[in-house]
């Protein structure tokens, strides 16, 4: 399947992009990623005095001379990111013909493979029914990747997600890099601890919203018995009419800006995804509007 | 309430089928999918709750199922007893000559009929309708009709004649109806005021109408020219009038004079034609002025002494008397010979043949016969010699005082007081046949007597000699007799007169006349019996009739002019009385209600309902 949404030419395009990470990362290995810490890449970052013991080929001989007192310069330190995807993998991201479990393994596929070509550490994990799964963990370089992405293939969807019950438990890092959950977020409020979580991990937190066209814009119209496909309990029963459809996008907007809304207040970046959207305009021109990517 | 289609309510059954359909579409569509959240969170934003939404379905089946009740009740056709509401009633129309008077283009007889139209519409159903039409006669177009429509048509199918109206027949009719049924709404629909109605609704339909007429229209004729007199009525108000003339068709002279609104007193005009027009076939007499009425505008004069000469053989041997006679009258033309020189293959051809005291071999055949005296009997003759009856005493000649029509035609202007009776002391004793009428007689038997003989020539004959046994011929009588009989004899296809609608024109069916027919002012054609000696017609048209006769395979026309009565030319007319007796009754007949028309318009409103309903749903849907 990913070999089917995400070919070698698409590959060969987004890896002319780079991921941007908010906060500097604090990984343990180097990388390509800017560090809070001061450390040995080219890039100057501030002076101090010279103390003994000190690397004498950092002294700033200049100001020396000016200032007769030793200066040393530091470096700005560069580390490994570890980039976490949180794939939904309930029955509603895979009911019908909505196409939203492929949208959402295309989009975990690519964002993994961008992270393993800046050298990151990648692993992706699959929510069930408030567990979570590893898929593909601790993939790094471009080979490991190939040999561990083809496991999305065997992903099935089922059973109903609890975001937060399967997040909340696991091991997430502390201000090592980006947190990615893809799901359609039809829930009332199940992710919103999750990302709390992550966000005091120092985390950079990253929803993205999986919906299908016919959850954005329905068709159906008169008298419908709907019932839910993850719990058959759930039921709907209603003569659709104009009124109810203007209601039920209101419902979609509401539920849209509460995620957003709740993302913009935890410095965590929202991105609502129809299903059946081309992976070019997901990646070139929304992920590198909002500053995910460069 | 009763039903006139009860099957109608059959109907019915449409509506547990609608309410089973209803039930069928009410069933929802099932449909799982991958979330119910985002439906079941939208009944959050729902502003307000439709309630018409929720019940559009309901609301469409009620619908539809009082849409099955009406139309079966439609069908049905419910009818309602209205307890006392209808009425009896009996509509005088007056249809006289004066109901043609035009105002704004409707006449007074549609405005009548329009009154009477309305009467009915709003009448309860259940009533009943007669209708009495005063024309030129009294008739009864329809009685106790409870059709409202019909009665209705028939009411448009009614014309104005040009006659005067008989409202006494129609009084007569409507005391027959009241007293038949005392509860009868008579009412008399006319242009003349009436103060006695007793019983009686007078509808008086007169408007500010105008008319002029002319009448009382002579002409004379001289050396120098013609003269024509006549009488102008302005009957609204004063008015100054012009009168054309035009002889054979051509204008030919004007007059004008001033008119006052007098009762019964018009203004003369006399105008003058020259020379030219002395041998004028007719003079129309034309006021140029309009008016309401345009049918006593004009008349028309016709000059007839133009006419045929008539060519008499007198055979005779002592004719002074005759030929003196018939001098006396103008346009014959006459000849006499012996009683020996009469041969009737040399002597043919005239118009009358009168032998004195003799008797030909044989009847002639072309022409009328008079027998003054007959000697012996004559085949075809009609009548039998007996013997002759001989008095010492004179004989008074006693006239016939029949009042048919004939005997005073032929008797026309004579006295029948005794000092002025002629008598005599000899003559012959006749026996007739069934043709001729016995003008006088003696002792009972006919002395002068009238008909026709076996060639439909007719004959007069005196069963007397004039000259020797009788003073008839010195009496006041004789000439007088002699000028009818002579007009007998001859007679003109019409007589001259003046004539007014409703008039009953004499006609005589001249010798040898096969058909007569009669062309009236609108075109009609009527053709009249010609088995008598003369016949009548009823002219119930204003205008120029042409009487046309076939006398022996040529065709004589004459044409008469026909007047408007002078009662119908009043704007404004008083009638005497019309009332009817007897005690008028409150009890009221049950009327009847079964008009779909709301029924049809709940139909329409429901169907609209529902057709919005739908729309409504659609709309929805959307």
């Amino acid at each position: 399947m990913v070999k089917k949404v995400i070919d070698d030419e698409f590959l060969s395009q987004v890896e002319t992009l780079q991921m941007l990470v908010r906060n500097n990362v604090a990984g343990m290995f180097g990388g390509n990623h800017k560090s809070k810490s001061y450390g040995s890449s080219c890039e100057f970052s501030d002076y101090r005095e010279y103390m003994p013991g000190d690397d004498i080929t950092k002294i700033d001989w200049n100001a020396y001379a000016r200032f007769e007192n030793l200066y040393t310069k530091l470096y700005l330190d560069e580390r490994q990111m570890h980039t976490r995807i949180y794939i939904d993998v309930s029955r509603s991201m895979g009911y019908g013909r909505g196409r939203k479990d492929e949208q959402a393994l295309r989009i975990a596929a690519t964002l993994a493979y961008l992270s393993v070509c800046e050298m990151d550490k990648v692993s992706i994990y699959a929510i069930r029914d408030g567990v979570l799964e590893d898929v593909a963990v601790g993939m790094l370089g471009k080979e490991s990747y190939m040999s561990a992405i083809g496991r999305l293939n065997d992903l099935q969807f089922s059973g109903d997600s609890r975001i937060s019950d399967a997040i909340l438990p696991s091991t997430t890092g502390y201000g090592d890099g980006m947190s990615i959950i893809i799901s359609d977020f039809l829930t009332d409020n199940d992710y919103e601890r999750a990302i709390e979580h992550l966000a005091s991990k120092k985390r950079h937190v990253m929803c993205v919203q999986v919906l299908a066209r016919e959850e954005l814009n329905p068709k159906a119209r008169g008298k419908m018995h709907f019932f839910d496909c993850e719990d058959i309990s759930r039921e709907y029963r209603k003569n659709i009419t104009r009124d109810i459809i203007k209601a039920y996008r209101q419902a979609v907007q509401y539920v849209t800006d509460r995620i957003r809304n709740f993302c913009s207040a935890r410095d965590a970046d929202y991105l609502l995804v129809p299903a059946d959207e081309q992976a070019g305009e997901i990646f070139f021109n929304k992920l590198v509007g909002m500053g995910v990517l460069k | 309430m009763s039903f006139v289609n009860p099957l109608g309510f059959l109907g019915l059954i449409a509506v547990p089928v609608l309410i089973l359909i209803y039930i069928l579409k009410r069933k929802y569509t099932e449909q799982v999918i991958s979330s119910t959240y985002l439906w079941t969170l939208s009944e959050r934003f729902l502003r307000r709750k439709n309630p018409i939404s929720r019940i559009t379905g309901i609301i469409s089946l009620i619908l539809q199922i009082f849409i099955v009740i009406f139309i079966s009740l439609a069908i049905a056709n419910p009818v309602f007893v209205l307890k006392g509401m209808a009425n009896d009633y009996c509509f005088v129309l007056d249809a006289s000559g004066s109901m043609n008077m035009t105002l704004d283009g409707s006449t007074r007889f549609e405005r009548a009929r329009d009154v009477i139209e309305q009467r009915i519409r709003d009448s309860a159903e259940g009533s009943y309708y007669t209708l009495v039409v005063v024309g030129d006669v009294t008739s009864v177009e329809y009685r106790d009709m409870e059709d409202k429509a019909t009665a209705i048509q028939r009411l448009d199918e009614v014309q104005p004649s040009q006659s005067d109206a008989d409202t006494g027949a129609a009084n007569l009719r409507a005391n027959e109806y009241f007293t038949a049924n005392p509860s009868v709404n008579v009412v008399f629909v006319t242009d003349k005021n009436y103060s006695q109605h007793e019983n009686v609704e007078v509808i008086n339909v007169t408007a500010a109408e105008s008319n002029y007429a002319v009448t009382d229209a002579e002409y004379s004729v001289a050396r120098t020219g013609v003269t024509v007199t006549g009488t102008l009525y302005s009957y609204a108000a004063d008015a100054q009038l012009n009168v054309d003339v035009f002889a054979d068709g051509a204008e030919s002279a004007a007059a004008s004079a001033q008119c006052e609104v007098k009762q019964g007193v018009g203004t003369s005009f006399t105008v003058d034609l020259s020379q030219d027009y002395v041998g004028f076939s007719s003079i129309r007499v034309q006021i140029r002025e309009a008016d309401s009425l345009p049918d006593d505008n004009a008349v028309i004069l016709y000059q007839r002494e133009s006419a045929a000469t008539y060519s008499t053989l007198i055979v005779s041997d002592a004719p002074f008397f005759l030929e003196a006679t018939f001098a006396t009258f103008g346009n014959m033309q006459r000849k006499v010979i012996a009683t020996e020189d009469y041969d009737p293959a040399v002597y043919s051809g005239y118009g009358l043949y009168v032998f004195d005291s003799f008797s030909p071999a044989e009847m002639p055949s072309d022409g009328a016969v008079w027998f003054v005296n007959p000697t012996s009997n004559v085949k075809g003759s009609g009548f039998t010699n007996g013997s002759a009856i001989v008095s010492e005493e004179a004989i008074k000649m006693q006239l016939n005082s029949s009042s048919s029509t004939k005997v005073q035609t032929l008797l026309k202007d004579t006295i029948a007081s005794e000092e002025l009776l002629a008598s005599m002391t000899q003559y012959v004793k006749c026996r007739l046949n069934g043709t001729f009428i016995t003008l006088a007689s003696c002792n009972g038997d006919p002395v002068i007597f009238a008909g026709s003989n076996n060639y439909d020539n007719r004959e007069v004959v005196f069963a007397f000699n004039l000259r020797e046994t009788t003073d008839f011929v010195l009496s006041y009588n004789y000439l007088i007799l002699m000028r009818n009989l002579i007009d007998y004899t001859f007679p003109a296809l019409v007589d001259d007169g003046t004539f007014y609608c409703g008039d009953a024109l004499t006609v005589n069916v001249l010798t040898g006349c096969t058909a007569i027919r009669v062309d009236s002012p609108s075109g009609k054609i009527e053709y009249l019996d010609t088995d008598e000696a003369f016949t009548e017609y009823v002219m119930k048209e204003v205008g120029e009739y042409t009487v046309t006769a076939t006398i022996n395979g040529t065709q004589q026309s004459v044409n008469v002019f026909c007047s408007l009565p002078e009662e119908e030319r009043r704007v404004t007319a008083e009638g005497t009385s019309f009332s009817v007796d007897g005690e008028a009754s409150t009890v009221r007949r049950d009327g009847r209600y079964d008009d779909l028309l709301y029924i049809f318009i709940i139909l329409a409103v429901l169907v609209i309902a529902d057709w919005m309903v739908y729309c409504y749903e659609q709309y929805q849907l959307r």
